[in-house]
């Protein structure tokens, strides 16, 4: 009986085994294309919101970086072909800037003009900090930095609309690129020299997900956690525009559905994504004000702990599982 | 004789085409990297003794020369080292510890005078000008601090990464690069820091005040880098904790070898010291921007990745330590790979060779990174491009090794994601 029963067993196991390998080209279709589709419609929005009112403070423009930035971090752990060239994902998301090289550069346009800011092909050789929507949440939602303009209002339209106008720009390349290239080479992986078989298009997909719950970790809670003694809430991500809790969930859901795919909907796993999810909801606190307190300060803790949480499942289950691990990623070093 | 042994090679080859030159033992390749690490650090030691009695001498007898003195003698001593760094990311005792002796950006108007600052980095580092040299007393996290003397303590425990904040690098090559140079104002212009040797002047010929303090200062930042790098040579010693850690299990071994080949290929090199600089076109974002000595930074550095995998080092002395390697490894598992990631490791040499070529003459790294210098950027792209490129074969070694499937600890990996090539 027992020697039946092991039999079977390994009858069955390959074929288990082939139906839940994840497909790339599968992937493609329902998590990454999707992601740019709309990010490159947003960034479209943008623009022309920025052409039809430059006002820092029109409620239309505020609503349209919104939802165009919301598009962007749902796309945001996808670090690899596309958004690599070019350096189009920094061009649209520099961030962190210990040095504060953005408003820096920023405000020297606001003060001078300058060629560089004469048109979009100009202002697309800019340093990256002066670029995407980062800069543009200084532009919008930083008093301080606008001064820099002595009133020029001018001179800060000109800027919005070149900013917005590089964000859509970029985020059509972006889509180009992925529907007129990346996505047959994903589908195609096995016949190409990027991804040489299916595991190397399974293993870059499964270095995106663990990549972006790093991230959310360590830089997106990480920074303004700071230390116990020495909380930093200045630098939260995007809190001048109070999205910087709002961006761990959107991440969150996105490498949750990531994960449903490259998982075959493994309900453990994404049970642990169900569990940080709802604590961000439970956290009233948009831009992580609330690290300076003791008791705020364990609530984001908690969020954070989810987090690894999830981490230490992909890592220590999901990989093995699919027999593969994480490549090298941006985070590495310092 | 050679003809013959040459004409059975092929004979050999043509009769069994599948058959495999025979893999080293693990154990072995682990024990040239270890060997290796011994004698970078080793090198890494001698050539900082020899700074540091060049500080000695600028210090006793400060002129112009003396300075130039101290300069090259840094200069040398960057070589050894920075092959070493690519030790840095698998180990974890050296990655705890080399913080202490290379950290890097830093925000140098902690140490000394600096040229005024533009600001917008609210919120990051309040001590960004604290200036110690000329500031005996001042109030840190509350606490009052007494720097009336500048001492190694008062680097290592009280000034290095005060406030958490990691730009405030007090001790290490930089802190002693900046104290030798000075800042680079010539932004993308030619020409490294100006510091006058006067600065050292002790008496009325002293030029930046307190220039007695700046030379405590500065010995006392020598002399750590020393004790720092004979800590860290005796910890690849035959009895060292940093060779058992490797030598214990070969094939965690490899896997630190592979991690530390990958890490700082990729994510160190190529990005944040390169391809960054080159997006914010801000010749701060040079690695060794006091000293323009960044070329020889970023070509020692790959030159380092390519040690570990062909098991090979030529010393300070011309010494050379080898043995069996990854690549001999990789080559019995699969040939082709092989050759094609030493092909890799060479393009990557060749870039960064182009790159060191062109500083050497003049056309110097903060030059490249300007805005709009269409040759610079290519110089440095080519280098980022082939960095990128060996990572992927990096990765592909460590599956055909078989490395991949290694169980990887949970919390540890999270702790320390570079510790596992997770």
């Amino acid at each position: 009986m027992r020697g039946l029963l092991v039999g079977l067993l390994l009858a069955v196991a390959p074929a288990a085994t082939a139906a839940q390998t994840p497909d790339p080209g599968a992937i493609v279709d329902a998590h990454i294309l999707p992601g740019y589709r709309t990010l490159a419609a947003r960034a479209a929005e943008l623009d022309r919101a920025a052409e039809a009112d430059c006002d820092p403070s029109s409620a239309t423009l505020r609503q349209a970086y919104g939802d165009a930035f919301d598009a962007w971090v749902r796309v945001s752990h996808l670090r690899f072909g596309p958004s690599e060239e070019h350096d189009r994902a920094f061009a649209l998301a520099f961030w962190p800037d210990p040095r504060g090289a953005g408003p820096r550069t920023l405000a020297g346009f606001l003060q001078e003009g300058g060629a560089e800011v004469a048109d979009l092909a100009a202002f697309r050789d800019v340093s990256v900090a002066a670029r995407g929507f980062y800069a543009l949440e200084r532009l919008l939602h930083d008093p301080d930095l606008r001064a820099a303009a002595a009133g020029d209002d001018a001179r800060v339209c000109a800027l919005i609309r070149l900013v917005a106008a590089d964000i859509a720009q970029v985020s059509a390349a972006l889509l180009v690129a992925w529907v007129d290239g990346h996505s047959d080479l994903m589908r195609g992986a096995g016949d190409n020299d990027v991804y040489r078989s299916r595991d190397e298009a399974l293993r870059q997909l499964f270095t995106a997900l663990s990549t972006g719950l790093e991230f959310t970790s360590a830089v997106r809670l990480g920074r303004p956690l700071g230390t116990f003694d020495r909380p930093r809430p200045q630098r939260a991500e995007a809190w001048r525009s109070e999205r910087s809790l709002r961006h761990v969930r959107l991440s969150l859901e996105a490498t949750r559905d990531l994960a449903r795919h490259l998982s075959a909907g493994d309900a453990a796993l994404d049970a642990a994504f169900a569990r940080a999810i709802e604590r961000v909801d439970r956290l009233d606190d948009p831009r992580f004000a609330g690290v300076a307190t003791p008791q705020g300060r364990v609530r984001v803790e908690a969020v954070q702990r989810a987090v690894n949480e999830i981490r230490a499942q992909i890592a220590g289950e999901l990989g093995p599982r699919l027999g593969i691990s994480a490549g090298f990623n941006a985070l590495d070093g310092d | 004789m050679t003809r013959l042994t040459l004409a059975a090679g092929a004979l050999a080859l043509a009769a069994a085409p599948a058959a495999l030159a025979a893999p080293p033992d693990r154990s072995a390749v682990v024990e040239t990297y270890a060997d290796i690490a011994a004698a970078k650090y080793a090198d890494s030691l001698a050539s900082a003794e020899r700074l540091q009695a060049a500080v000695d001498a600028l210090i006793s007898a400060p002129s112009a020369q003396a300075l130039e003195a101290a300069k090259d003698a840094w200069v040398a001593a960057r070589v050894p080292y920075q092959q070493s760094e690519v030790y840095r990311f698998g180990n974890a005792i050296v990655d705890d510890w080399e913080g202490k002796v290379n950290a890097w950006p830093l925000d140098e108007g902690l140490i000394d005078y600096v040229a005024p600052a533009h600001g917008f980095a609210e919120g990051e580092n309040d001590l960004a000008q604290l200036n110690v040299v000329a500031t005996p007393a001042f109030t840190l996290s509350g606490q009052e601090v007494d720097a009336a003397e500048i001492t190694a303590a008062l680097l290592q425990d009280v000034l290095h990464e005060a406030d958490g904040v990691e730009a405030n690098v007090a001790t290490g090559y930089h802190a002693i690069e900046f104290l030798l140079w000075g800042q680079d104002l010539n932004g993308h212009g030619p020409g490294a820091g100006t510091r006058p040797w006067t600065d050292y002047a002790q008496g009325p010929d002293c030029t930046g005040g307190n220039c007695d303090r700046r030379a405590e200062y500065l010995r006392a930042a020598t002399d750590l880098l020393v004790s720092d790098l004979a800590w860290m040579t005796a910890q690849w010693a035959e009895d060292g904790a940093a060779r058992a850690a490797v030598t214990e299990d070969p094939s965690s071994g490899l896997l630190a070898m592979l991690t530390g080949m990958g890490s700082l290929s990729y994510g160190e090199q190529a990005g944040e010291r390169m391809r960054l600089g080159l997006m914010l076109n801000d010749p701060e974002e040079e690695h060794d921007c006091f000293s323009d000595n960044t070329h020889n930074s970023h070509y020692y550095d790959g030159l380092g990745v390519r040690n570990v995998y062909l098991g090979r080092y030529v010393g300070i002395d011309g010494r050379v330590v080898s043995g069996p390697s990854l690549s001999d490894l990789v080559a019995a598992a699969d040939p082709a790979l092989d050759a094609e990631l030493q092909g890799d490791l060479a393009a990557t040499m060749a870039a960064l060779g182009d790159i060191k070529t062109a500083a050497e003459a003049g056309f110097a790294y903060d030059m490249m990174l300007e805005r709009g210098n269409a040759e610079g950027e290519a110089l440095i792209m080519g280098g980022v491009t082939a960095l990128i490129e060996q990572t992927r074969g990096i990765e592909r070694a460590a599956e055909v090794l078989g490395l991949q499937a290694l169980e990887v600890e949970g919390s540890d990996s999270l702790d320390d994601p570079e510790a596992v090539f997770q």
